[in-house]
């Protein structure tokens, strides 16, 4: 096959177990089976991806058939794609605790259910549990004669709480992911939490929009550190031209003393220990110090673009590899918590979050908070709800003013190209200057 | 053994071991040609096949699903131990088969899964693109083809094909970006160039924007963003399943006047669209549901599920995705009011999208996000381009008072919806 520069082929054979549980009611509890394999061949010019249902990886033939029929796609391709060489090798993955396998559907019912009931308080309306057990098996082989294999396990819960009184609804919402092992155990404080949050947001106030100083908690700063900075360093919008910090590699980009790491390789929910392309995985520093270092790379974009490193490449079962973030964090600073407040003086505290979006190419992004405090002289007040913060991401890293020495990291999942994949960002407290808040309070 | 076969088997093993057994069988291919950098970079060919088996006995239903044919007995085994796990519940069994209230229009025989055709709409993109001095960023221009299977152990076993075709471009000047789009069932519909030209203008023409003041302002939401905002929001709130459990902030209100007066909300499942069908996700016969007739609140969505358990009836209003269990959702679901005056004739702030709309609370309906290519507009016209902003409300009560409908209804997604003018809202400048 003169017209294959190379092929790879990654296939991921799993099983999901689900549990819903929602006012006391087991809606559904259950396992469901996959078995993916994405071929992709790299054509005289760019790529050919097959995607198919429970391929046998072990035959020759089947997988030359599908190498065959990729090759034809890649030839109506026009774009001149290389691959640059990166380090092989796979991590250990971390050891798991108490196998999630090892527990019975029903065992994980009744523990889920006693976080659900953990959530019921007065004025609460609604509850609803959530379990997600994802138990995935990995191989990946690729023509230059690399081949890996590894399982990914994966445990976590979200718990939902509605409180309404006179025709106001608010929620409260927990969530806890982890890859080493079961994670349904004493878990009842966070149902508990999410309960006590919808209630108290039902004597909360509109936050007042405009610009102002703002304390990020750890969740949400970890948010802001995903949205402003994460999307915008990776190397495939940085190739397409779609992403503000293009060509922008040595610039002062953000205050002295912050540094913005992803680093695949830690033991958080968006641990791998290979890339989806069979490239070593290991930290990157994106901002060193408020300059703008790497860009993070899959082996196509670290070709075109540079600067940075491979091993950033992830794929959702079933979907081609991107370039995508994995524990996104901004390093401790050295301010205590007491001190953020005191310094911002008069402003807003934001605890939790949303969710968040960004448009890279514009530099302009947005997030929400799950409720937020007003600070009045130095000291957290009022309750505030429905807040959310907006910036752009050239100027906003210039604005903080303090950074805590608090780092946490929260679990989520990011999605990118139409493809979810399990994340973790993180931060310590941070202080915001001149913050854009959106609120519809008057 | 083939997908026919295969459902057979299921539903004979599994009527063994359960009162009634459904299957939902759905296979695909689909072609994508993707750009990268104003070029075709990817070609990718998908072919999809899954299996979803459900069980009810005394009242216990249970599910699993498998995309692995191999594996159909360990699908049902983990079907059946799902279902003793669920809380039992009121039940009425499967739909029998039934006749249709109407035709589904949701496929097209002219379209052909080739890349060849899918490397000529991305051609289209590209040219119209080259009208407007921007750079193109990414896009993709895709076809797809699938067959759908619903059967149960009452006799139904309905059939199926779906086709679509869509388009994306994004594009860029300076920092000023630009992205459209559209799909449809028929392939005729999609022009790629009008697409490509009209994701570069939004970048050229919204270069050099102007600031805005923090304050109030009459606003004209298009399709775009009015369905990114509303949808959040709305389509929540008519689930059945959300009413019952307290989670909407529309139970308790039918009959009542919710909405502006010339405000309607219907899913016509017979309309030509994505999701268009003559039955649902469980083989029950859909039909047209109107859910706010002009600003009254009708009625809410059920499935099966939910409708007999709250002694509701199913609306024919289940949807599935991917190998998951039935839920209540929309086939199309259109929001559409009489046409009596020009939204953007006096002068308003024009939003053609928004940055975070899933964000927004969908109980309370509070939102606030970050705008995308916003204009004045004037006379009709976009006249000026205005930087950015953010732009703060709750869709429940800007829905009460509207000041007009567009001309320009289009489909995002399931919804259809034209632009709307909404006088009077927040907006949070820089």
């Amino acid at each position: 096959m003169a017209d294959v520069r190379y092929y790879d082929i990654r296939s991921v054979r799993g099983e999901t177990t689900q549990i819903d549980i929602d006012n006391g009611v087991v809606e559904s509890a259950g396992t469901s089976f996959f078995d993916k394999a994405v071929v992709r061949v790299l054509g005289p010019k760019g790529w050919g991806i097959l995607t198919r249902d429970h391929v046998d990886i072990d035959s020759k033939r089947e997988l030359d058939g599908l190498v065959a029929a990729a090759a034809r796609l890649a030839a109506v391709t026009k774009d001149d794609i290389s691959l640059a060489d990166a380090p092989r090798g796979a991590l250990a993955v971390p050891p798991l605790g108490e196998d999630p396998r090892d527990v019975d559907l029903e065992e994980k019912t009744r523990l889920l259910a006693g976080i659900e009931a953990a959530a019921r308080a007065p004025e609460v309306v609604n509850t609803r549990a959530r379990y997600t057990e994802g138990i995935d098996a990995v191989r990946f082989l690729d023509s230059g004669g690399n081949e890996y294999s590894y399982e990914a396990v994966r445990s976590g819960f979200s718990v939902l709480a509605v409180a309404s009184r006179g025709g106001v609804m608010q929620m409260g919402s927990e969530r806890d992911h982890i890859i080493t092992g079961f994670n349904l155990r004493n878990k009842q404080d966070l149902g508990r939490k999410a309960g006590e949050v919808a209630v108290s947001l039902l004597d909360a106030k509109l936050a007042k929009g405009g610009a102002r100083r703002a304390v990020l908690d750890p969740e949400l700063a970890g948010v802001f550190t995903h949205e402003a900075v994460g999307h915008a360093s990776e190397g495939d919008l940085v190739r397409e031209g779609a992403s503000v910090l293009g060509g922008r590699i040595g610039e002062r980009i953000g205050c002295e003393g912050l540094v913005i790491v992803d680093d695949p390789s830690l033991p958080e929910f968006g641990f791998i220990p290979v890339d989806a392309e069979g490239v070593a995985v290991r930290r990157t520093e994106i901002i060193q110090d408020g300059v703008l270092a790497a860009y993070l790379h899959n082996r196509e974009t670290l070709a075109a673009v540079g600067n940075g490193i491979g091993g950033h490449a992830r794929a959702e079962h079933g979907a081609p590899p991107i370039v995508r973030m994995s524990n996104t964090f901004i390093e401790n600073g050295d301010a205590a918590y007491d001190e953020l407040l005191a310094e911002c003086r008069d402003g807003i505290l934001l605890i939790g979050s949303r969710g968040g979006q960004v448009d890279p190419g514009r530099g302009v992004f947005q997030f929400n908070a799950e409720y937020g405090y007003l600070i009045e002289g130095g000291e957290t007040t009022d309750m505030v709800r429905d807040v959310s913060l907006s910036g752009e991401i050239l100027s906003t890293l210039h604005n903080i003013a303090l950074i805590g020495n608090d780092r946490k990291m929260s679990p989520g999942y990011c999605g990118k190209g139409g493809q979810s994949v399990p994340v973790s960002d993180g931060a310590p407290h941070l202080l915001l200057e001149g913050a854009v808040i959106g609120g519809r309070g008057e | 053994m083939n997908g026919e076969d295969l459902i057979e088997r299921i539903l004979r093993e599994g009527g063994k071991q359960a009162d009634e057994v459904e299957v939902f069988y759905a296979r695909g291919a689909s072609i994508s040609a993707e750009i990268k950098k104003g070029i075709l970079g990817t070609a990718e060919e998908s072919e999809a096949w899954s299996m979803a088996v459900r069980t009810v006995r005394d009242g216990r239903i249970g599910f699993s699903s498998t995309g692995d044919p191999d594996r159909w007995r360990e699908c049902l085994d983990a079907a059946l131990a799902s279902g003793r796990l669920a809380t039992p519940q009121q039940w009425g069994g499967f739909p029998r088969p039934a006749g249709m209230a109407g035709t589904a229009s949701s496929s097209d025989p002219r379209l052909v899964v080739a890349v060849e055709d899918a490397a000529g709409m991305v051609d289209d993109l590209l040219a119209g693109a080259a009208e407007h001095p921007v750079e193109v960023v990414g896009g993709s221009a895709d076809l797809a083809r699938s067959y759908l299977t619903v059967a149960n152990t009452s006799g139904v076993l309905y059939g199926m094909d779906r086709t679509a075709a869509a388009v994306s471009l994004e594009t860029i000047r300076e920092q000023s970006t630009g992205y459209e789009f559209d799909a449809s069932p028929f392939r005729a519909d999609i022009d790629a160039r009008s697409v490509g030209e009209r994701a570069a203008a939004l970048a050229a023409r919204s270069l050099g924007g102007l600031e805005v003041e923090t304050g109030r302002y009459d606003v004209v939401l298009s399709p775009v963003a009015a369905a990114s905002i509303l949808g959040q929001v709305l389509f929540p709130a008519l689930s059945g399943r959300n009413v019952k459990a307290g989670r909407s902030f529309l139970a308790d209100k039918v009959g009542e006047q919710v909405f502006d007066e010339t405000l309607s909300v219907y899913d016509d499942p017979f309309a030509p669209g994505l999701g268009s069908t003559a039955w649902d996700a469980e083989g029950v016969p859909t039909r047209r549901l109107v859910f706010v007739e002009q600003g009254v609140l009708r009625r809410f969505a059920y499935d099966l599920k939910t409708g007999y358990r709250y002694g509701e009836g199913s609306t024919g209003s289940a949807v599935r995705s991917g190998g998951e269990p039935p839920g209540i959702g929309v086939h199309n679901l259109f929001v559409d009011g009489p046409r009596i005056k020009e939204p953007g004739d006096e002068r308003a702030v024009w939003i053609h999208d928004v940055v975070g709309a899933h964000t927004a609370n969908p109980f309370s309906g509070d939102f606030s996000v970050e705008i995308a290519n916003p204009f004045w507009i004037e006379g009709g016209d976009l006249v000026e381009p205005i930087r950015t902003a953010m732009f703060a409300g709750n869709v429940f009560e800007m829905l009460r008072a509207i000041g007009g409908f567009g001309n320009d209804a289009r489909r995002v997604g399931r919804l259809t919806i034209p632009s709307i003018r909404l006088n009077n809202q927040q907006i949070i400048g820089k």
